[in-house]
């Protein structure tokens, strides 16, 4: 391998590992923070500068946090698989570290003619795939625990990724479809200048789905069933301490990052905003404001809907999002026919028509999903 | 030489985890083993440029087979997956001829009609020329299997719902 390659990698790869994982130790701070508004408290307040009495609204929290993370014992329990129990942790963070090179950041540093993976033909694709690693390991860290609440959080950690994994593509091909690439580069840059795919009525409802389907992908609440704490303490990372847990949690918030990122690429045109003919690099920097807006969204809804039950996720992906992602793929088909007429009367007519179908159709799965409960009876008490 | 390198430790990879995958008792261990190889030869595609092919290998896989094995396994009694039962290992003879059939059969000719190196022809893979092929020539194939595979999702969610049983009138309270 020639140097000047490796340093081209270097120079691609470092800054994209130094900037999630800055970006991750503030979105811990900013989580607790705004999670401890919507409750009435405080949040971090006290860690800032050491040896000062400066807080600085309790920035120092997430540095605090890794040292203790980094000093504390390592405890495998007795029974567990010595080996998966310590490749668990690692094989979380690697698919979420590895997709984060397929989000079209177009650093201004990187060389114009390096490889960039986002300039591959089938980057989505790949993004699908290495993203579909971490139900692995999130199984792999539930079975090799060897705790009945690890295997659980486990089996339900790999029960719902597999379910919403399949509303998660099927809402990301509408946009594929529209732009016939699965290039991120070449998706990104079909929406530049505002026309951005999440401004139509099937990008919306696209989108909608897309994030739902993140949101329990990354087992986020309120989808955060594999890791209930009032149910199976901790789920799949019952057993874990230390900086195995650490591990973890790193892996668990880049992954938010990464598909925040590719809801970024598909819907909200990567890195498109004003200012960019000015000032190119600005692109970096509207691109990590959009994934951090999506970010805020996931913090909010966490600090907000309470947990669903096991019944009511099953029933929501595969009776709800899977119908109307798939009927959602036939309006796309539709308006990018009708698109091709390049007729403004058209146009409207269809954004009429699919809004309605759409509407009807979510409402009509709403109506038949009700459950069938009459009010209950009461014989004894009145 | 990069590649010729790759192509060694790729190979090495995906040989491992067959062999592992064939010899581990416990069960876990084993699909995870294989799960490995399946990786070694989503690279072994990746070197020959079939970036499409190796995203599918990871995507159907070791996303789809590996996690359907796991569940398989999770619903039989070794969960724990120590398993002391002594395998049989008497029709091992067997399977080493049928091992020896398949290669002479279906692999070695085509191996031997291959080009030499310096003589093939270099063709550009790209996602681009599939897609065109899948849209042109092989759009029926395609929307059949769409058909199918729909079909089949569809199958799985009213088998997974199940019978509907007739309420009964006057059930005791």
């Amino acid at each position: 391998m020639s140097l000047e390659l490796l340093i081209d990698i270097l120079i691609a790869t470092v800054p994209l590992m130094l900037i999630f994982a800055t970006l991750f130790a503030f979105t811990t701070w900013l989580e607790r923070k705004v999670l401890a508004r919507i409750q009435n408290r405080r949040g971090p307040n006290k860690v800032g500068i050491p040896c000062t009495r400066i807080s600085l609204f309790g920035l120092g929290q997430p540095a605090a946090d890794g040292i203790k993370m980094l000093f504390k014992e390592d405890i495998v329990p007795r029974g567990a698989d010595r080996l998966f129990h310590l490749l668990a942790p690692i094989l979380a963070l690697i698919p979420a570290m590895l997709v984060l090179c397929f989000l079209p950041l177009d650093f201004p540093w990187v060389n114009e003619d390096s490889v960039k993976a986002f300039l591959l033909d089938g980057a989505v694709i790949f993004f699908f795939a290495i993203t579909g690693l971490n139900t692995l390991a999130v199984f792999m860290a539930g079975w090799a625990s060897r705790n009945k609440y690890s295997l659980l959080g486990g089996m339900r950690a790999v029960a719902q990724m597999v379910s919403y994994e399949i509303p998660l593509v099927l809402s990301a091909v509408i946009v594929v479809m529209m732009v016939g690439s699965l290039n991120a580069a070449e998706i990104a840059g079909e929406q530049t200048g505002g026309h951005w795919f999440v401004f139509s009525p099937w990008g919306f409802a696209a989108f909608v789905i897309f994030f739902i389907a993140a949101l329990a992908e990354t087992n986020r609440s309120p989808f955060d069933l594999p890791e209930a704490e009032s149910e199976i303490i901790a789920g799949y990372f019952t057993e874990y301490s230390g900086f195995k847990f650490a591990l973890f949690f790193l892996g668990e918030y880049i992954a938010m990052f990464a598909i925040s990122g590719l809801a970024v690429t598909l819907f909200f045109g990567g890195g498109d905003g004003p200012g960019l003919a000015a000032a190119p690099w600005l692109s970096v920097v509207w691109f990590l404001t959009k994934i951090f807006a999506l970010i805020a969204v996931m913090i909010w809804l966490r600090g907000t809907l309470p947990r669903l039950r096991v019944d009511q996720l099953m029933g929501f992906a595969w009776k709800f999002m899977l119908p109307l992602s798939i009927l959602n793929i036939l309006v796309a088909g539709f308006a990018w026919h009708a698109e091709q007429l390049d007729n403004t009367f058209i146009t409207v007519i269809t954004w009429v028509i699919s809004l309605a179908v759409l509407y009807g159709a979510a409402s009509g799965l709403n109506q038949l999903n009700r459950p069938n409960v009459r009010p209950r009876e009461y014989k004894y008490a009145e | 030489m990069n590649e010729v390198v790759a192509f060694w430790i790729l190979s090495a990879v995906a040989v491992l985890g067959a062999l592992v995958a064939v010899r581990k008792r416990n069960l876990i261990h084993g699909v995870f083993a294989l799960l490995v190889f399946f990786a070694g030869l989503s690279g072994l595609f990746l070197l020959l440029l079939a970036e499409f092919i190796a995203a599918v290998q990871v995507l159907v896989y070791i996303g789809a087979v590996g996690v359907l094995l796991l569940f398989a396994i999770m619903l039989t009694e070794r969960v724990a997956g120590d398993d002391d039962r002594r395998m049989t290992s008497r029709g091992w003879s067997w399977g080493l001829v049928m091992a020896a059939a398949v290669f002479v059969v279906l692999l070695l000719p085509p191996i031997l009609q291959l080009p030499s190196p310096e003589a093939a022809q270099p063709i550009k893979p790209s996602v681009e020329e599939l897609g065109h092929k899948l849209m042109n020539p092989y759009v029926v194939t395609l929307e059949v299997l769409a058909l199918l595979l729909t079909a089949a999702l569809i199958g799985a969610v009213t088998a997974a719902q199940g019978v509907r049983m007739p309420k009964e009138e006057n059930s005791p309270e």
